[in-house]
């Protein structure tokens, strides 16, 4: 038990979850940490974005101090295998992570004029900075409507320090100068075939509330 | 380990951390150490005979199944037998038993493993600026190994140190070897605990410094090229930390258990200049060396400036450019600009990739982005001229559908 909790604790920091990266969360329990999303509408970051997952999720809880308002993180198999997460409306300035100045490596902060390819562009960033990963491959940049706007899809693949090769899935729009955002990313042997069902069903359920 | 330690990272500090603090060593300033003092103290197929060192062997051999296996690997064999043929002649009596590794990891960084093999970071690769530069990093980490500085530290540590402390982390590195992903560590990580347990003295460093010198020296390479790796260390860490407006000292602490970096530099000139015959010629190898890794290094420079440490990044493009600009470092220049993303970066970067298209070997990304900052300054026309003059030249990108749309 003793090392599942380990285990759930590092990958908080390993499988980079948007909205905190867990760090000295030492003796917390597994339940703690999630809570349980069922069936049904629910809204997501700061409340302006809600979807409808196919099967329950968890959701990671937005931990104090360490939380940014509009990002949300779930998974189903643990952090280490799989993730989703949400960007509701991140206003020009912001980033999609707390990070000190004084850190050498900097995530980039998001622009409210940023087109589909730099905002990719952070992402992989994101990935390198913060998580872990020493190979990150786009595998492809397509145009994909979203939350009734144009928006992109981005698909790529990146090796991390693990060792594991994991595969994502970006669906966003930039929209009245916000970053609108659901992210997928899982280990690429089975758990990102396995709920890439639920990405997609989530991006089709997704509508902004006002 | 000792051109920059092992800059262990935020996960394995939370774990060895207690350990570490127990290890510590304490440095005593001392005189240069002459280059012809330096004495090999291991012949060719060496092997162990002591209990201790065969069994710090034993679990070396174990690592180094692990690490030779590792996906994070650049396994380029041109690259590769390169690297090989670099360490088995600047290895001393030892040459021909070293193995080397290369990570792709684009921190600076190599290090040398007691039972003889190292492992060498990409993010090295990047910033030599010629064969003599790199054979002055091996030939240290060769010095470490033929003057057995790995069990002497070893030996030191343990009788110092808190032994249940030591005798933990040995116990998880065998863990990490034996390949039970114990998931609290990355499998660098777990590289970072074993070093720790070896971290060199202020003397060791010292030798291996004055061993290299002589190593570079007798093999015809200009040894002076050795302090250069250093000066080019330290000016891109206080680039760094002066962008962060930090001073270097306050992060880089392993300059508290090494020698100060520039009475190191200090002192491999002065032993160069020993080791220098007039007359004789030297050759530092620059083309071979950047012919061997053009392939990668483009690759090289993706993965140091995506990390957005503007200060270091820009630091080592310009030292790169000391030997001219390119295509390639005029536009990594300007992405640093872009990923910087400060008051008036995007203007300094839609320049930089202006500049950079203007070179015969601008990769096709320099279009990319000359033609998206081009369209965001209002000038779609050109954008959308410079924006297909990259798919002309990269039609199977990745990206083209999206930026065919932009096009059109």
């Amino acid at each position: 038990m003793n090392r599942k909790i380990k285990l759930v604790i590092a990958a908080a920091a390993l499988a980079l979850p948007l909205g905190g990266c867990a760090s000295g969360a030492v003796g917390e329990g597994f339940s703690s940490h999630y809570a349980l999303i069922g069936v049904r509408s629910v809204n997501v970051g700061d409340g302006s974005m809600a979807v409808t997952p196919p099967r329950p999720w968890n959701r990671q809880r937005a931990r104090l101090f360490d939380d940014i308002r509009q990002v949300e993180d779930w998974t189903l198999n643990g952090p280490l295998l799989d993730g989703m997460s949400f960007v509701t409306g991140l206003r020009s300035g912001q980033y999609l992570i707390r990070q000190r100045r004084s850190e050498d490596r900097q995530v980039p902060k998001f622009r409210s004029d940023m087109t589909a390819p730099e905002v990719t562009a952070m992402l992989e960033s994101l990935y390198r900075v913060r998580g872990g990963a020493v190979d990150f491959r786009t595998l492809s940049l397509t145009p994909r409507p979203f939350l009734g706007a144009n928006g992109f899809q981005f698909d790529y693949e990146h090796l991390d320090t693990d060792e594991l090769w994991r595969r994502g899935r970006a669906v966003g729009a930039v929209i009245d100068g916000r970053l609108y955002l659901i992210l997928f990313d899982a280990a690429r042997s089975h758990y990102y075939q396995n709920a890439i069902g639920d990405f997609e069903a989530l991006v089709a359920s997704a509508r902004r509330r006002r | 380990m000792c051109m920059r330690c092992v800059e262990l990272n935020r996960r394995s500090l939370l774990v060895g951390g207690g350990a570490l603090a127990a290890a510590s060593m304490t440095g005593v300033a001392q005189a240069r150490i002459r280059p012809q003092d330096m004495v090999p103290l291991i012949g060719p197929g060496y092997r162990p005979t002591d209990a201790d060192e065969r069994g710090l062997w034993q679990l070396m051999d174990r690592v180094e199944e692990e690490i030779s296996g590792s996906s994070l690997l650049i396994k380029d064999p041109a690259i590769t037998a390169y690297l090989q043929q670099l360490i088995g002649t600047v290895g001393g009596p030892a040459a021909k038993d070293m193995r080397i590794y290369l990570a792709r990891v684009p921190d600076f960084n190599a290090m040398m493993f007691p039972s003889g093999f190292s492992v060498v970071f990409s993010g090295l690769l990047l910033r030599m600026r010629s064969e003599a530069q790199l054979a002055g990093v091996i030939a240290h980490e060769s010095g470490h190994f033929l003057r057995r500085h790995m069990i002497r530290s070893w030996r030191d540590t343990r009788r110092k140190s808190d032994i249940l402390a030591i005798g933990s982390m040995v116990a998880g590195v065998a863990g990490g070897a034996a390949g039970v992903n114990t998931g609290d560590l990355s499998q660098l990580a777990q590289l970072g605990t074993i070093l720790s347990l070896l971290r060199y003295s202020r003397q060791m460093e010292a030798e291996a410094d004055a061993m290299s010198v002589k190593l570079l020296a007798d093999n015809g390479y200009p040894a002076a090229e050795a302090a250069e790796v250093w000066e080019q260390l330290i000016g891109e860490m206080d680039a760094s930390a002066r962008y962060r407006r930090r001073r270097r000292e306050r992060r880089w602490d392993l300059f508290t258990t090494h020698p100060s970096p520039e009475s190191r530099t200090a002192d491999i000139k002065a032993s160069a200049a020993e080791v220098t015959v007039p007359g004789r010629t030297y050759n530092n190898h620059r083309q071979r060396y950047l012919a061997t890794i053009g392939p990668i290094r483009q690759m090289l420079l993706d993965d140091q400036v995506k990390l957005n440490d503007p200060g270091a990044s820009q630091f080592l493009i310009e030292t790169l450019a000391r030997d001219g600009w390119n295509g390639l470092l005029r536009f990594y220049e300007a992405e640093v600009w872009r990923l910087r993303n400060r008051a008036g970066d995007d203007a300094r970067a839609a320049q930089g990739y202006a500049v950079a298209v203007a070179y015969p070997d601008a990769p096709p990304e320099a279009w990319r982005w000359h033609g998206l900052s081009l369209i965001k300054q209002g000038r779609q026309s050109e954008g959308r001229a410079a924006l297909a003059r990259y798919l002309s030249l990269n039609p199977a990108a990745p990206d083209a559908p999206f930026i065919q749309q932009m096009i059109s």
